[in-house]
């Protein structure tokens, strides 16, 4: 420790930071700017039959390293096999059915989450888990339960020499240097928007909606199919011809084990989906106008099969339904979140509003929700909005808050260390990380 | 060269000798010797080797810097340019345990192994507020009664929590245990807490006869909730309500610009009629009058043949530029009383300056508190500095310009005096020079 380090107040502890969310977990190393990996946050389940099947079919021609079970998930008792990460997800194998821990932005399946933190420090830290403290983020509307168990596992099972849980939004608005801000997350299950004041989540104003990324797939899904256009993701397709706009796709297709369960072939689906709707959906800056949209240059997409087409209005109109809905519009929500804090705090909430989140990712978002916001705000109060350019820096706002938080000199004092937690118990964890 | 040529086409060999190396190094030193006469190019050298070599002018080969001559480093001046020549400081991956934490944890960190181990450097932020605590008897004397039926498990939740949240009382509310001890608002929290903590002092003060009385916060709760009510009121407004406000207020705008316009008018009007009298006056007077008067009109004009700087001034400040015009704050929502204060944008940077002289000078504190009364007075007494500082450039000026006059005449009739009216000397003249510059 020297003069140097003490000047921009770091201090490295080696520690790890965990960031779960529904589509994927971060994890990685504090103070460094991008996590480490990200991990699916589903798991896929085989039975051990299942498993020997995927193993003797010889006629997927995929990276043989793929076709081998992790090793991590392994369990001899256990007579099914987990699959964690994508590279081993995303292999076609009978009877893997697939399935998330998540649940409401809380874990939920401890099981499964416990084997993607298996496959974390095994795979992506690969280190021992008693030599780095651990810094969690959850949502800001974790429960006690759910807290309390999370520090158990940490301290019971991988022997964390400490831990320590912050809301995700708040986070956010670290990364964003802010103690104080509205954090309005689009995530893929949930847009919320969180009020955190001076470090600390405001719980009672905290609003969300379930219309986030995976909504928007569903969407996008429900209107090709309308369109009767073929939804054949990439692993189903051995090889396609070159064909004219708006033809019919020429391919053919892979041979591909038995028994592929739908919870796999949707989630599939599901991925390409967000492919689709990355690279095609954009949302207008005003309220839906079929004139305006179709003035904008259309967007051309092809997919998998070879398909492929021009989108014009509809890739607007469906974004729109993130915004357009009267109570769980983006705008409506933070809005509604800042009505419902004190009065004294409006203005400095308005004054720094946090966008983060993969899915405001989705073109012209954050212009939309500022025009929104701009309309609901009162007059003479000052918007302003703070999105991270980066891709990275929006999708892993509060990885990245983590990272900086956990690597800060003054934060050391903070954790919970495992002194305390067998001295005092899991129940600390309710006063020490609010 | 052409001997290789020659053997490669199978022609015969010219008449030069065969290479050997004896008759080689023969040549080569022949050559030496010679090319350190006439610089001529040496058989067997590249003409690009040689070039580098000698040039056709014979310049000096170029200078390049060094740091390695005369020994390492040597090759700097200065001693400070020496860079990279200490050996380097090893860091190790060092435990360390925080004074500001309750536990010993051990955690590592890198560090200097020469640097000592000292505190945690990080440690001396570990601020913590401090907040008062009651003993049950202490409770039972004087807290157990009060006007909003807090019970001791609420009083000890908002303790608790005042001091797990550093005083945040927005973050107390908050987290305040509704399903426990009922919905609380920031004020009614903040309204306990200052009553408890005033009762508690006061009732150390008695114990302890203690003539330094620690200062406690009043808070004034019900104001509180009524600026609240108006700042909630002030968020609600719609749209419309903001848009006929502002209607409102441009008319009032227009309406008082048509009434200075009618003012000015009446004015013009009054100054007409004034001049039409007076002319009618000058008419109707005698040609004597009238004689005299250009006499003396004559004598005036001659008085006064140069323009002075004292009437502009004067003119200046009667005419009433002197001073501060606050600005009336009648913009839309709420605004601070201690804006009111401001000086307003207009002002140039001298009378800024003066205006702080003056301030300093009349020991007067910059800042007073914003009450409806100071905010008047104070910039009432700001307007009259202001004015006051004009006033003392103004009679300097004056003076200034009686000397000058004093001095031409005196120049003008020599061995005469001007004797200069009591009236007119200044008096101090010279501290309030001083003062006004």
């Amino acid at each position: 420790m020297s003069g140097g380090t003490m000047l921009y107040g770091g201090d490295e502890i080696g520690a790890l930071v965990f960031d779960p969310g529904h589509h994927s977990l971060r994890v990685g190393y504090a103070q460094e700017d991008s996590p480490k990996a990200e991990i699916p946050s589903v798991v896929g389940i085989g039975s051990s039959s299942g498993s020997n099947n995927s193993n003797n079919a010889p006629d997927t021609n995929l990276d043989p390293e793929t076709k081998t079970d992790n090793n991590v998930t392994s369990n001899n008792a256990d007579a099914r096999k987990y699959y964690v990460d994508t590279n081993y997800v995303n292999v076609p194998r009978a009877q893997m059915e697939v399935q998330t821990y998540m649940k409401d932005g809380m874990i939920d399946n401890w099981e499964l989450f416990e084997k993607v933190i298996d496959y974390a420090y095994a795979n992506v830290i690969q280190s021992e888990s008693e030599y780095h403290p651990v810094l969690f983020s959850e949502a800001s509307w974790n429960v006690r339960n759910n807290r309390e168990k999370l520090t158990e596992l940490m301290f019971e099972k991988y022997n964390v020499p400490a831990f320590f849980l912050v809301k995700n939004a708040v986070l956010a608005a670290f990364s964003s240097g802010r103690a104080t801000a509205l954090v309005v997350d689009s995530g893929a299950t949930h847009t919320s928007a969180v009020p955190v004041h001076e470090g600390y989540v405001l719980s009672q104003a905290v609003v969300k909606s379930p219309l986030g990324g995976d909504f928007l797939s569903r969407q996008c899904r429900q209107h090709l199919e309308k369109h009767n256009i073929d939804l054949s993701p990439v692993y189903k397709i051995a090889s396609k011809d070159v064909v004219k706009e708006r033809d019919n796709a020429r391919f053919t297709l892979r041979k591909l084990p038995e028994n592929l369960t739908s919870s796999w072939q949707n989630y599939m689906v599901q991925l390409m989906m967000q492919d689709f709707q990355m690279n095609v959906l954009q949302v207008l800056e005003n309220p839906f106008d079929e004139r305006v949209a179709s003035q904008i240059p259309m967007v051309h997409y092809e997919f998998p099969n070879g398909y492929h087409q021009d989108f014009g209005s509809e890739r607007f109109k469906i974004a729109e339904s993130l915004f357009d809905n009267a109570m769980l519009g983006a705008g409506q929500l933070a809005s509604t979140s800042v009505g419902m804090c004190d009065a004294d705090v409006r203005l400095s909430l308005f004054g720094s509003v946090v966008v983060t989140g993969g899915n405001t990712l989705l073109q012209g978002f954050p212009e939309r929700l500022n025009r929104d916001l701009q309309l609901r705000a009162p007059s003479n109060t000052r918007l302003k909005m703070i999105s991270a350019n980066g891709s990275v820096e929006r999708r892993f706002g509060a990885w990245i808050g983590g990272s900086i938080l956990a690597s800060i000199g003054t934060f050391q004092q903070m954790w919970i260390s495992s002194q305390e937690y067998e001295e005092a118990g899991k129940s600390q964890v309710e006063r020490k990380c609010p | 060269m052409s001997a290789d040529v020659r053997d490669i086409l199978d022609i015969d060999r010219a008449n030069t000798p065969e290479i050997t190396r004896d008759s080689f190094l023969a040549t080569k030193k022949r050559n030496f010797e010679r090319t350190k006469h006439a610089s001529r190019r040496p058989e067997g050298m590249h003409r690009e080797v040689f070039a580098l070599l000698y040039t056709d002018k014979k310049d000096a080969p170029p200078l390049l810097p060094t740091d390695t001559a005369l020994g390492i480093g040597a090759g700097y001046k200065q001693n400070k340019a020496r860079l990279g020549m200490k050996k380097v400081r090893k860091w190790e991956w060092a435990p360390f345990s925080n004074p500001a934490r309750n536990d010993a944890a051990v955690f590592h960190h890198w560090k200097r192994i020469t640097d000592d181990s000292t505190d945690y450097p990080f440690a001396k932020f570990n601020k913590q507020l401090e907040i008062p605590s009651y003993t049950m008897t202490e409770y039972n004397a004087h807290l157990r009664n009060n006007i909003q039926n807090w019970s001791k498990v609420q009083t000890d939740h908002l303790f608790d929590l005042a001091r797990r949240f550093d005083l945040r009382f927005i973050v107390m509310a908050d987290r305040w245990n509704r399903q426990q001890h009922g919905i609380k608002t920031v004020e009614e929290l903040k309204e306990r807490y200052y009553e408890v903590i005033s009762l508690l002092s006061k009732s150390k003060n008695q114990n302890q006869n203690q003539s330094s009385e620690k200062k406690t916060f009043v808070y004034d709760a019900e104001h509180e909730r009524r600026r609240k009510e108006q700042l909630e009121k002030l968020f609600k407004r719609t749209i419309q309500q903001v848009e006929e406000e502002q209607m409102l207020i441009n008319e009032m705008k227009k309406i008082e610009a048509r009434k200075k316009e009618r003012e000015r008018k009446t004015q013009d009007l009054q100054k007409l009629i004034s001049q039409a009298d007076q002319q009618n006056e000058h008419a109707a007077s005698t040609p004597s009058t009238r004689k005299y008067e250009k006499k003396l009109h004559k004598k005036k004009v001659h008085h006064q043949p140069r323009p002075s700087k004292v009437d502009s001034v004067v003119n200046a400040i009667e005419i009433g530029s002197s001073g501060i015009k606050f600005a009336d704050l009648r913009g839309s929502g709420v605004s601070l009383r201690s804006q009111k204060m401001k000086l307003p944008a207009n002002i140039g940077q001298r009378k800024v300056k003066a205006l702080e002289q003056a301030i300093q000078e009349f020991k007067v504190d910059p800042g007073p508190p914003p009450t409806e009364d100071i905010c008047t007075s104070f910039n009432e007494l700001r307007s009259d500095m202001v004015l006051l500082c004009e006033l003392r450039t103004a009679l300097s000026t004056c003076i200034y310009e009686m000397e000058s006059l004093k001095h031409q005449y005196e120049a003008a009739c020599p061995g005469k005096t001007l004797n200069i009216p009591p009236s007119l000397v200044p008096i101090k003249s010279e501290t309030l020079d001083n003062n006004a510059i």
